[in-house]
C-alpha cells in the first residue's frame, strides 16, 4: 500500500471530513473528558505528545448499547437492520483498533454489527509515549497500529511531519484531492525503529506476563478469586468499557403496535448471567465470576479462536473499577505467590 | 431508537441520578434519545467509575412507560386531561379544602430525587401558595435524626468532612451501613483506602462486604447501637483514652456523659449486644488510637425507634475521641438520595425554611415573609406520617405527592394506603405510575432529571449543576415550573420564575449556606460545597474545624433502649430491612433495566443457613413473611451475612414490599419510623404444598 508525507494531520482530518461525517475523541462541551464524537467547528486539533485514551472504546459505533432487532406487530415481523451512512472514525489507538479487529471475528456473522462495520473507515494514530496505566507491547495490542487494521495510519515522525499509510484501497481512495508527497522507503525503518523506542519507555509489565502464566497454568487458588470477588461490586463497568467485551441479552418491551426486541449490552459479572431458570447458577459466586472475566481475557484457549488474547492492554478496567479489581490490581494479586 | 444508524450526536455531562454519593455522569444521545452512559474521569469524587445504578441510567429515563399528558380518575380510571383541566380540578379542591378546614388541612410531600429548585418551590408552594407548614419529604425515614441529632451536638446536621477524606483516613469506621451496596463507589474508596492500608472497623449486625475484608467486625444484636456505643465510651474513660485536650477545650456536658457511661461496663454491654469484651476493647483502642478515624454511617443509626439518641451517641464516641474538625475524619452520614440532602437544605421540612432556619423564630418568619410577600403561617406543620395519620382522622383532605411512592417505601403499607384513600383529593407528579400514583386522583407528568437544569446537593454537601440532554416528553415539565403555575391559579404569584436558575438565585439570596453560589460558580468547578459565603467564597469541605457550628461540641448522655417489637413465640424472627447495590428506592427508575431486574426479580428474603435449615428452607424455596401488620411472599436467598435469629429484605420490591411487615413505631423527636427492626414468622410455602 500507498506512504505519504503529510504536514498537519489536522489537514488529513479535514479532507476527510469534508468526504463523511467523521467522530474523533475530544472534550465534550469543552470539558477535560475525552468522548467519541462528532467533528465540529468547536472541535480542537488533535492532539499529540502523551496520549489519552477516550474514556469509551469505539465498540459503541458497531455494537451499541441497545439495538432493536426487529419488531412485531401482531401478524408480521418487521427487520430493522441498520442501513448507516459511511462514517469515518478518526485517531483511534492501537489497542482500539485490535479490539475491533477481535470483535471483527466475534461479530462476523452478525449482519447488524457487519452493516455499521462495513460502512465505516478507520483512521489509527501510532502512539509515541505509552498512556497512563496501557500495557499494550505485552499483550501484542501497540503501541503502533498493527498491519491491516486500520484504513489509513498516521505516524508522527521523529525529525517532522507525519507519516501517512494507505492500508486499504477504500481509504487510499478518500485521500484524493489531498496534496501529498511520496514517502521514501526508509521512512517504514525509521517508524520500525521508533516503536522499539516507544516500547522501552513502557514501565515493567512482569505482573501482567507472570499473571497470564498462573491463568494458563490454572495455578491461581480458588480461594484467592474469592477474595478478589469479594471486591466485585457487579457494577458492569469493566465490561462496559472493555473493548472486547461483547456479552450481550435481549429482551422485548412493548413498543406502538406489538412489541421491540432490544439487544443490550450484558456483563458476565452479574450473578444472574448464567443463572438458570431453577435457580441453580453454574457461576454461582462472585469469585468464579471474577475468575471466568480473567480467563476470557488472558486464556490461551481463546487466543486460539480468535487470534490474540481477549486483553489488548488499555487499562480502562482498573481506570473504572469501584472495587479496585481491575487488570493491573487482579494481575498483581494473582502474580503474587499465594 | 431508529435503526437507521447510531452515530452519537453529543454527550451531556451531568450528575448521576441515584444515591447521594453524586458521581458525574456523560449521558450520550443519539438521534434524540439517550442510549448511554459514560462515567466523568475529571469528576471529583466518582473519577470514572459509577456503580451498577449509574451505568444503567438511560434505561431508568426511559421513555417507554412515561406517563405524558395530565391525567384525571374517572370512574376508577384514568384519561388524558389538559392542564388547564387539571388544574381546575385541584384548585377547585385545595380551595374549597381550605375554605372549609383551612390551610392545615393540605399536605405537601416534596422529593429527594427532585431538585433543590423543584423542592424549593415545593416548600414554598406549601408555606406560602397554600398557607401550610405540612410540607415533608422521604428524609424522615432515611437521616431526620441525623438533621436532629448532629443539630443539638454540633449544631449542623450534615456529613462534616468530605468523600476525598477517605483516603486521608488512618482508620475507617463503618456504622450500620454497607456503602458498597447503596453508596457504591465510596464504598468503593473504602476499599481502596484498606487496599493502600487504613484499618477498617465495621460495627454491623450483618457481615456485610466490607465487614469481610474489616480489620475488626463487630457483629451486634439489631438495635442494640447505644448500649455498645456507650460500653466504648466506658472502655475509653476506664482507660484515659479520650482527647482530653480536645474535650476540655471544645466541648461540655463531659461529667454527665461520664456517669451515664459508667452504668455500661462491657460485661454488661456485651450481654446487651452479643459483641465479645475483647472486641469491644479492641474498637475501642483503635478508634483512640488512630491519628485520623473517620467514622461514616447509614440507615442501622437512624431507622430506630431511638434514632435521634443512636446519632447523639455516635456524636458522643467522636467527640470523647476527638475524631472530628480535622481532615480524615469526623461524623460522615451517608445520604441515601441524590438530593435528599438538598430537600433538606431547601426546608422541604416542616419545622424549617431553607437553610435550616426555624419555622418557630419568629423572626425568620418574618424574613420570609418579606421576601415572599405573603403572611407567613406559624402553625407546626406535619411530617409525613402525621400526614397520613390525620387523613385517617379525617382532618387532612388534599395531598399533593411530588416523585415519592410512599405506598412501597413507608412503613406499614396497610395504613398507608388506607389514608391516601381517605383523602378527598390526591395529586401525584410523577415520571411512570407508580403504586402511589395508581392511588391518585390527578397525575401531573413531570421532567426527569436528563431533561431539565437544576442542582443537586450531595451528601459531601457539594451543590452540583444537572443538565438537560433530551425534551421532556410529551407536556411533561419540570417539578418547579407545574407548582409555580399552580400557585398562581390559587392567587399567589410569587413563584412564576422564568428559568431554573432564578429560583437559584433566590435561594442563594435566602439560604446563608447557599450565598457565595450561581450556576457560573457552580459550572466552573465541579459544583461547590456549603457553607460557601463571604466568610468562604470557595465553599467549605471540613467543618467544624476550629469551632462547631453551635460553639462548644455538647456531649449529651443517652441510654439504651430496644425496638420497640421484639421476637417472641407468635413471631420469633427479628426482621430487618436493606437495600441492594442494583435498585433504588421504590425500584421505579432502577427496574427498568432487564439486567438489573434480572438479578432479583421478585424480591428476595435473606435468612441465615442455621434458620434456613429448622424451616427446610433451601435456596430460592417460596417463603412467608408475616408480621402484626400483614404478610408478603417471596424466595429465600441463604447467607451467613445475616446472623441467625435475623432475617432481610430489600424493600425495592412492590410485589413483595418489606414495608407490609414494617413497624410505624417511632423516634420520638423525628417520628423517624423503626423500619430497621421488628419481629416476623417464616413460613416455608412449598413444605405447606407437600
Amino acid at each position: 500500500m500507498k506512504r505519504f508525507l503529510l504536514d498537519r494531520i489536522d489537514r488529513l482530518r479535514d479532507h476527510l471530513a469534508s468526504q463523511r461525517p467523521l467522530f474523533t475523541p475530544q472534550g465534550n462541551d469543552g470539558s477535560a473528558e475525552l468522548n467519541w464524537l462528532p467533528l465540529t467547528r468547536e472541535t480542537p486539533p488533535t492532539a499529540t505528545g502523551r496520549p489519552r485514551l477516550p474514556t469509551c472504546p469505539a465498540k459503541q459505533f458497531f455494537f451499541p448499547e441497545r439495538e432493536i432487532l426487529f419488531r412485531f406487530d401482531g401478524n408480521d415481523f418487521k427487520e430493522t437492520l441498520p442501513k448507516p451512512t459511511p462514517q469515518i472514525l478518526f485517531g483511534v489507538r492501537s489497542c482500539d483498533l485490535c479490539a475491533i479487529a477481535y470483535q471483527d471475528r466475534f461479530f462476523q456473522q452478525d449482519p447488524y454489527y457487519q452493516a455499521r462495520r462495513r460502512a465505516t473507515l478507520l483512521v489509527g494514530i501510532d502512539c509515541q509515549i505509552p498512556c497512563d496505566g496501557g500495557f499494550c507491547p505485552t499483550v501484542d495490542a501497540g503501541p503502533f497500529v498493527r498491519d491491516g487494521m486500520a484504513d489509513l495510519v498516521c505516524h508522527q515522525q521523529q525529525d517532522e511531519g507525519w507519516l501517512l499509510m494507505a492500508q486499504s484501497a477504500e481509504g487510499e481512495a478518500l485521500l484524493r484531492g489531498l496534496d501529498l508527497k511520496a514517502a521514501e522507503t526508509s521512512r517504514i525503518d525509521q517508524r520500525t525503529r521508533a516503536q522499539q523506542q516507544v516500547i522501552a519507555r513502557f514501565p515493567p509489565a512482569t505482573h501482567i506476563e507472570t499473571g497470564i502464566q498462573r491463568i494458563n497454568r490454572a495455578e491461581v487458588p480458588a480461594g484467592q478469586w474469592q477474595a478478589l470477588g469479594l471486591q466485585c461490586l457487579a457494577c458492569s463497568g469493566c465490561t462496559s468499557l472493555c473493548p472486547t467485551c461483547s456479552c450481550f441479552t435481549s429482551y422485548d418491551r412493548p413498543a406502538a403496535d406489538g412489541f421491540e426486541r432490544e439487544r443490550c449490552w450484558d456483563s458476565c459479572l452479574y450473578d444472574a448471567f448464567q443463572r438458570e431458570a431453577s435457580g441453580h447458577n453454574p457461576s454461582a459466586t462472585a469469585g468464579q465470576r471474577v475468575e471466568r472475566f480473567w480467563f476470557h481475557k488472558f486464556s490461551d484457549e481463546y487466543a486460539k479462536t480468535f487470534g490474540r488474547y481477549g486483553c489488548t492492554g488499555c487499562g480502562r478496567c482498573e481506570k473504572t473499577c469501584p472495587g479496585v479489581i481491575g487488570v493491573h490490581s487482579v494481575m498483581k494479586s494473582i502474580s503474587a505467590a499465594p | 431508537m431508529d435503526a437507521a444508524t447510531h452515530n452519537i450526536s453529543r454527550i451531556i455531562n451531568t450528575i448521576c441520578p441515584f444515591c447521594g454519593v453524586g458521581c458525574g455522569i456523560g449521558l450520550r444521545v443519539e438521534q434524540e434519545k439517550i442510549t448511554g452512559v459514560e462515567p466523568l474521569v475529571s469528576h471529583p469524587v466518582s473519577q470514572g467509575k459509577l456503580c451498577a445504578k449509574g451505568w444503567s441510567t438511560a434505561y431508568a429515563v426511559d421513555p417507554i412507560d412515561r406517563i405524558t399528558t395530565p391525567l384525571i380518575k374517572e370512574n376508577g380510571a384514568f384519561r388524558p386531561a389538559s392542564w388547564d383541566e387539571a388544574y381546575r380540578v385541584i384548585t377547585e379542591a385545595f380551595s374549597t379544602t381550605i375554605a372549609q378546614q383551612g390551610a392545615d388541612a393540605l399536605g405537601v410531600i416534596a422529593c429527594a430525587r427532585a431538585t433543590n429548585e423543584d423542592c424549593y418551590a415545593a416548600q414554598k408552594f406549601a408555606r406560602a401558595a397554600l398557607g401550610t407548614n405540612n410540607i415533608d419529604h422521604c428524609a424522615r425515614i432515611c437521616h431526620s435524626p441525623s438533621v436532629a441529632g448532629l443539630r443539638q451536638t454540633l449544631g449542623s446536621g450534615a456529613m462534616t468532612n468530605s468523600i476525598n477524606d477517605i483516603e486521608k483516613a488512618d482508620l475507617i469506621v463503618v456504622f450500620g451501613c454497607d456503602p458498597t451496596e447503596n453508596h457504591s463507589v465510596l464504598g468503593g474508596r473504602i476499599i481502596g483506602a484498606k487496599m493502600a492500608g487504613a484499618r477498617l472497623l465495621v460495627i454491623d449486625p450483618r457481615k456485610t462486604r466490607l465487614a469481610q475484608m474489616a480489620d475488626l467486625h463487630l457483629q451486634l444484636q439489631l438495635g442494640t447501637n447505644i448500649a455498645l456505643i456507650n460500653g466504648l465510651l466506658q472502655i475509653i474513660f476506664a482507660n484515659g483514652w479520650e482527647a482530653t485536650e480536645f474535650l476540655n477545650s471544645r466541648c461540655e456536658n463531659e461529667a454527665a456523659l461520664r456517669a451515664r457511661v459508667a452504668e455500661y461496663p462491657p460485661e454488661r454491654v456485651a450481654a446487651i449486644t452479643g459483641v465479645p469484651e475483647e472486641k469491644l476493647i479492641a474498637a475501642a483502642r483503635i478508634y483512640t488510637e488512630a491519628e485520623r478515624a473517620l467514622l461514616t454511617y447509614g440507615m442501622g443509626i437512624t431507622q430506630y425507634t431511638t434514632g435521634t439518641n443512636n446519632v447523639i451517641s455516635i456524636s458522643n464516641l467522636a467527640l470523647v475521641a476527638g475524631q472530628i474538625g480535622r481532615e480524615g475524619t469526623g461524623i460522615n452520614p451517608l445520604r441515601g438520595q441524590n438530593n435528599v440532602q438538598g430537600a433538606c437544605d431547601m426546608g422541604a421540612l416542616p419545622n424549617v425554611f431553607p437553610g435550616y432556619q426555624e419555622v418557630a423564630e419568629p423572626a425568620s418568619r418574618a424574613r420570609f415573609a418579606t421576601h415572599w410577600q405573603r403572611p407567613l403561617p406559624e402553625r407546626k406543620g406535619l411530617t409525613s406520617l402525621g400526614m397520613t395519620k390525620e387523613a385517617l382522622n379525617g382532618n387532612l383532605r388534599c395531598m399533593l405527592i411530588m416523585g415519592e411512592d410512599p405506598v412501597v417505601t413507608d412503613p406499614d403499607q396497610h395504613h398507608v394506603q388506607r389514608a391516601l384513600e381517605a383523602l378527598d383529593l390526591l395529586v401525584v407528579i410523577e415520571l411512570v405510575m407508580t403504586e402511589t400514583a395508581a392511588m391518585a386522583d390527578v397525575i401531573l407528568p413531570a421532567a426527569a432529571f436528563s431533561e431539565k437544569e437544576g442542582t443537586f446537593t450531595n451528601c459531601e454537601r457539594r451543590v452540583q449543576r444537572i443538565a438537560p440532554a433530551i425534551p421532556a416528553p410529551g407536556e411533561a415539565k419540570p417539578d418547579w415550573q407545574i407548582l409555580g403555575e399552580l400557585a398562581g391559579r390559587l392567587g399567589y404569584h410569587g413563584m412564576a420564575w422564568p428559568n431554573a436558575e432564578a429560583i437559584f438565585n433566590e435561594i442563594a439570596t435566602l439560604s446563608p449556606l447557599y450565598q457565595g453560589m450561581s450556576y457560573p460558580r457552580l459550572a466552573k468547578n465541579h459544583g461547590l460545597q456549603w457553607p460557601c459565603n463571604e466568610q468562604a467564597p470557595n465553599g467549605t469541605s471540613l467543618l467544624h474545624s476550629k469551632a462547631f457550628s453551635r460553639g462548644k461540641g455538647r456531649l449529651i448522655p443517652v441510654s439504651h433502649a430496644g425496638p420497640a417489637e421484639m421476637p417472641d413465640e407468635a413471631y420469633p424472627l427479628f426482621f430487618t430491612t436493606t437495600r441492594l447495590h442494583f435498585h433504588y428506592g421504590c425500584g421505579s427508575m432502577t427496574r427498568k433495566s432487564p439486567l438489573l431486574e434480572r438479578e432479583t426479580p421478585n424480591g428476595v428474603l435473606f435468612i441465615n443457613p442455621a434458620d434456613a435449615q429448622a424451616l427446610a428452607i433451601k435456596p430460592q424455596t417460596k417463603v412467608r413473611i408475616s408480621s402484626r401488620r400483614g404478610e408478603v411472599e417471596t424466595r429465600a436467598v441463604i447467607t451467613d451475612e445475616v446472623p441467625p435469629g435475623t432475617v432481610a429484605m430489600p424493600y425495592h420490591f412492590k410485589e413483595a414490599p418489606s414495608n407490609r411487615l414494617t413497624n410505624t413505631a417511632q423516634d420520638p423527636v423525628t417520628k423517624m419510623p423503626e423500619l430497621k427492626a421488628c419481629a416476623v414468622r417464616v413460613t416455608n410455602l412449598e413444605a405447606e404444598c407437600k
